[in-house]
């Protein structure tokens, strides 16, 4: 009995040992923000930055894992009924907010209630609508909940994931002003401590947080607007994360880095009203005069895959049978000729700011110049060149626009290609084709991934054969993380951090207390980096 | 003195009202709004016209700025549209870092400045003079942005001297540099004019001892344009440095200001134009009211 007492003891020391080696238990995750955090509400928000602190503290009824797939979160499963319909989530209960009240399905309809409110500023109102009509959501029981669409709709998994706010906190108050907005309260694995404005945001672990409590003690989310200082603070250890641009993505010793796709794509939008553009041959031979691999060596140093398709090879409705516009100047020339062109000029717009957009234009100016087609840039400031792509008029002031799209985890490109988003949507290029039109209502209707899969092969297809957008290049996602972190999820569009409740902070082998009262100082990444 | 301070407080106000209409109508021309920032291929445009609506951005612009005026008779500048804070909680956490980074960087500019532009002066055409000349023309035309970084990588990465961002030392050090060269000049420039008077002829021919001509006669006439500079950069003391609390990290005005601009954050817009404007003719009351101290020659309103 003793023996067993002994080596039972033995073995929890041993195990305790083991784990004070690998994750030190009061770690500090010290992340950088690239701008100014708006409001910490994910109804309300519409920027990356406040989203990336959102992101630890809410947590909504779906989340996607590592290959974007929705997996359950606070709902445990869900049911469509067979008319696609009815859309049954069945709610954990075991989930408390951070501040001990218990979460219910009331929570979830005050959310999407709220969204839906035209007098609060939500940009997300209009994913609960399908065709102008609201979808409906019904409490069935405490830990039920129904929604029910006016017609099916594929997508609203997405619309499913939006995190859920509080009830007892919100109900009654103005929430675009409420104070809650800047000290959130949520049901996610960290727990908003403070924020002091334009500086950094501290959130704590959440022990009751039921995926598990998270294995860090807290994250600091670090404004620091210039990427040039975050690249520093990154060497230097005073940060654990950032992205990095191209041009600097060399080895940093103390650092990983880490390169993976995202769900982005970069294009020559032509302005198909435009009588330059009408003509399909015109638009072909632009895309043929195209040196993809030029581009990219210049502007990214090859950290970046050509495109030919409106859908980023991640997604999983990408499909590779679409007409590819190899360089092919010799071809490019014919087609110009083919359709009647003698001398084309025309307008570039671009955004300003944008190093890589302006530097690609350039290329782009001089590729095209080698078929006889004189291409002129014009740099506007973003709000400028937004006001002249969505001006509500037809035909609009512009020839063509080098632009991104990120977009989004389901493929539906509704308001992309559909021709009713023409002018007042984001189809600002007026592109028409019924057979686009019947394919993307397919697939909105569609209930199997096979068959969504399918059809949007088809549209791809479609699409590219019309040479409305130049597809030029899928940005890389080029990220450097301070080897002192641990329990990175693997590289993929869904980030590094797909758990966050499992990244640690690697405590050192000669882990003492003593030790451990230095830890998560910014000057401890630096000592590294000397070594 | 009394009567003349109020007669130009009570100027201010037409002059304040002109500004916030002239701001308000230019700020409306810029192209975009507030909402165009919200672009993304799942965000519908009827929302964006929907949230325009609801922030009374579709009435009239004449209307919507009596609306605004009205409201900030009564003090009561409105929320952001960013945060939803309301505007003068918003201005009143930047302020303060503001005010300590830009203080103490002013602070330093005129310890260094009035003695090293003093001394160039009285030993014009020396070494000392000489070295301080070249120096002031490097440092006034190296930008700021560049000094910033370059400083960075050498005192936090290769020394590791001072953490990159979110620190004092770095950002005063380099404002103080860029604005040294300035005000050295300037100071240099009119104490070398002042030397050149009558009256320190006088005060030598006295046979007074030099440092008391200098410190005596000439320094307290050769600060009267120092004044003037000090007076008119009130509004920089709150306004803040953008570039360099950007790259610093610094949560200051400056970038607060000029992202209410990117992002047409009308009510922010206003607000921070208001108080700076309220701050530039403040500044500028004050030096003239700094001129009567420091230069006898000058009264105002004298009557009697």
């Amino acid at each position: 009995m003793k023996i067993l007492v002994k080596s039972l003891l033995l073995l929890f020391l041993l195990i305790g040992f083991s784990f004070a080696a690998d994750y030190d238990p009061n770690g500090r995750l010290i992340l950088s923000l690239g701008g100014e955090v708006s409001v910490m509400n994910p109804i309300l928000s519409t920027d990356t930055t406040s989203s990336a602190i959102e992101g630890v503290i809410f947590t909504g009824l779906v989340k996607l894992d590592k290959n974007l797939n929705f997996v359950p979160d606070l709902a445990k499963s869900w049911k469509v009924s067979k008319n696609g319909l009815v859309w049954t989530f069945k709610l954990r209960k075991d989930v408390k907010w951070h501040d001990g009240k218990p979460f219910t399905a009331d929570d979830v309809k005050f959310t999407f209630d709220t969204i839906m409110n035209p007098k609060i500023n939500s940009v997300r109102r209009g994913d609960y609508f399908i065709d102008g009509k609201p979808i409906k959501f019904k409490v069935k029981d405490k830990y039920t909940i129904q929604a029910i669409l006016p017609k099916p709709f594929s997508p609203f998994l997405v619309s499913a994931g939006m995190g859920i706010l509080p009830k007892h906190l919100l109900a009654g108050k103005e929430l675009d002003m409420a104070y809650f907005n800047n000290h959130p309260i949520g049901t996610g694995p960290f727990k908003f401590v403070e924020y002091k404005t334009g500086d950094h945001v501290l959130v704590s672990r959440n022990p009751e947080y039921y995926g598990g409590a998270p294995l860090l003690k807290e994250i600091i989310f670090k404004i620091v607007p210039d990427e040039n200082t975050a690249l520093i603070a990154l060497k230097t250890g005073e940060i654990d994360s950032t992205g990095i641009p191209a041009k600097d993505f060399h080895p940093i010793k103390g650092v990983n880095l880490f390169k993976y796709d995202a769900l982005l794509y970069t294009y020559l939008g032509f302005n198909l009203k435009s009588p330059k553009f009408s003509d399909v041959r015109v638009r072909q031979a632009l895309s043929y005069a195209v040196n993809r691999k030029q581009l990219i060596g210049l502007v990214f140093r090859g950290y970046a895959s050509p495109a030919y398709s409106p859908c980023a090879p991640v997604s999983w409705a990408y499909s590779g049978d679409v007409s590819k516009y190899e360089y092919d100047p010799g071809k490019a020339k014919k087609l110009l000729k083919e359709a009647g062109v003698n001398t084309l000029e025309f307008t570039l717009l671009i955004n300003h700011g944008n190093k890589e957009r302006e530097k690609g234009a350039t290329i782009l100016q001089q590729q095209f110049k080698k078929i006889g087609v004189k291409m002129n840039i014009r740099v506007l400031e973003w709000s400028s060149l937004l006001k002249v792509i969505n001006a509500r008029k037809d035909p609009k002031d512009y020839d063509a626009v080098l632009i991104g799209w990120s977009t989004g985890v389901d493929p539906d490109a509704y308001s992309i290609w559909h021709s009713s988003q023409y002018p007042g949507g984001l189809n600002f290029i007026g592109y028409k084709n019924p057979k686009v039109d019947k394919l993307l209502d397919a697939g909105r209707r569609e209930q199997t991934k096979v068959g969504r899969k399918k059809i949007y092969a088809q549209m791809y297809k479609e699409i590219t054969k019309d040479a409305p957008y130049i597809f030029l290049w899928y940005p890389n996602v080029l990220t450097g993380v301070r080897n002192r972190v641990g329990g990175l999820s693997e590289p993929g569009p869904a980030g590094l951090m797909v758990d966050i409740e499992k990244v640690y902070i690697k405590s050192s082998p000669l882990s003492s207390p003593l030790h451990e009262m230095e830890r998560g100082t910014a000057k401890q990444g630096g000592e590294e980096d000397k070594l | 003195m009394t009567k003349y301070i109020a007669k130009r407080l009570i100027q201010l106000i037409p002059l304040l009202i002109g500004i916030t209409l002239i701001t308000f109508f230019v700020m409306h021309l810029a192209p975009g709004d507030p909402t165009a920032l919200f672009t993304d291929p799942n965000i519908k445009p009827e929302e964006l016209v929907r949230i325009r609506a609801n922030w009374g951005l579709d009435k009239p612009i004449i209307t919507q700025y009596f609306i605004w005026l009205k409201n900030a008779a009564k003090l009561d500048f409105g929320y952001s549209y960013i945060s939803g804070k309301p505007v003068i909680q918003e201005i009143s956490e930047r302020l303060p870092n503001t005010l300590i980074l830009m203080s103490i960087s002013f602070a330093l500019i005129l310890l260094i400045s009035i003695p090293v532009g003093v001394i160039s002066a009285v030993k014009k055409g020396s070494a000392f003079d000489n070295i301080f000349t070249v120096v002031s023309f490097i440092f006034m035309s190296i930008p700021t942005f560049w000094l910033a970084l370059v400083f960075m990588l050498i005192f936090s990465l290769k020394l590791g001297w001072v953490p990159s961002f979110g620190n004092l030392v770095l950002p005063v050090t380099v404002m103080v540099i860029s604005g040294l060269a300035g005000i050295t000049r300037y100071q240099r420039a009119s104490m070398i004019e002042v030397l050149g008077q009558e009256y320190i002829k006088v005060a030598r021919a006295k046979g007074m001892p030099e440092w008391l001509v200098i410190y005596k006669h000439a320094l307290r006439n050769a600060l009267i344009p120092i004044v003037t500079m000090l007076g008119l950069s009130l509004p920089d003391l709150f306004g803040g440095a953008f570039i360099i609390e950007t790259i610093f990290a610094w949560p200051g005005m400056g970038r607060l200001g000029v992202s209410a601009v990117f992002s047409r954050n009308y009510p922010m817009i206003m607000g921070i134009t208001l108080l700076t404007s309220i701050l530039i003719v403040l500044g500028n009351l004050l030096a003239d009211v700094g001129y009567a101290i420091v230069d006898p020659r000058i009264r105002y309103a004298k009557k009697e």
